[in-house]
């Protein structure tokens, strides 16, 4: 059975895991901007930064920079390793909860 | 909860949730805003054509006010709905594009219809009783669009309920078609809003 020692330490901390549940619920193909992002979260842009980092550098999330007429945007959005680390890390969660 | 320190499973889950439910709420709240500005547009709007044909009111002031209604309605439908996508982009923007375009473009064809006939010696009763039905009948045929679109069973079961009044309000004849629109109307985007308020608490898929 699993353990909590076992869970994916990338997405096993509050901030990372509220920021991979928010962007799960964004439809596959689909990306939201960070100030988006920013304001479900509550967390200042810094601390978003330095998390969205954690994940970008795992695979699990991927950043793109891009323009919306002359403002610089930075969409976000999970990758399939991403979308996939999430859906085992719920389910890891139920089974240690006999749900 | 420390930022950085691992909760127990429970802790875990139930952050997942609140974080989920706290995304949903906030892509719902604008849906029930848009289900309530049209349920007080077609209640009031309706009711004062309806008034009007009675007499109560001079004609021209109950279309002022229905006039008014529906503006500001369609005014306050386009900034609310453009906040309910807003930050995020993906293939279901093409299709909320598409699907909020269409409204303007099918309300402009039938309009058009109806100001065509007229030209053509429709008389004034026939045309009151061709203009609500043909927006109930729009309204309720691009709901089922949106209910295929974002599988959603609310827009499913309101976009029948408005083909039904408008299907039914001409036997009625004119005025009662008039107040069969105001309480039908009111009635569906009501319980529109209501039902979208109450799934509020859960964190259910976006729409």
């Amino acid at each position: 059975m699993t353990g909590v020692d076992e869970l994916d330490p990338v997405i096993h901390a509050a901030a990372r895991l509220k920021i991979t549940a928010t962007l799960a619920t964004v439809p596959d193909g689909g990306s939201m901007s960070f100030p988006r992002l920013q304001e479900l979260l509550d967390l200042t842009a810094g601390n978003l930064a330095t998390h969205l980092r954690k994940l970008e550098d795992a695979g699990y999330v991927e950043v793109e920079k891009t323009h919306r007429g002359r403002v610089p945007v930075t969409y976000l959005a999970l990758t399939t390793t991403g979308r996939r680390a999430f859906e085992d890390y719920t389910a890891a969660l139920r089974s240690i909860l006999g749900a | 909860m420390n930022e950085n320190t691992p909760g127990d499973a429970r802790e875990m889950l139930d952050l997942i949730d609140g974080q989920q439910r706290r995304v949903s709420r906030d892509y719902r709240i604008p849906v029930v805003w848009l289900y309530t500005v049209w349920a007080v547009a077609w209640l009031v709007g309706f009711l004062a054509l309806y008034l009007a044909q009675l007499g109560v009111f001079e004609p021209v002031a109950g279309g002022v006010v229905f006039g008014v209604l529906i503006a500001g309605s369609i005014v306050a439908s386009a900034v609310i709905g453009s906040r309910i996508g807003r930050g995020v982009r993906g293939d279901s923007q093409f299709a909320g594009a598409v699907y909020g375009v269409s409204w303007t473009v099918c309300s402009v064809a039938f309009a058009l219809l109806g100001i065509g006939m007229i030209a053509q010696g429709l008389a004034g009763d026939f045309a009151g009783l061709y203009f609500p039905s043909a927006y109930a009948l729009m309204c309720g045929t691009l709901y089922l669009a949106g209910a295929a679109l974002w599988h959603d069973r609310l827009q499913l079961v309101l976009g029948l309920a408005l083909l039904a009044v408008g299907a039914v309000a001409p036997f009625l004849g004119l005025g009662p078609n008039l107040l069969l629109m105001a309480v039908a109307g009111g009635a569906i985007f009501g319980a529109g809003a209501i039902v979208t308020l109450r799934t509020l608490g859960t964190a259910s898929p976006r729409r």
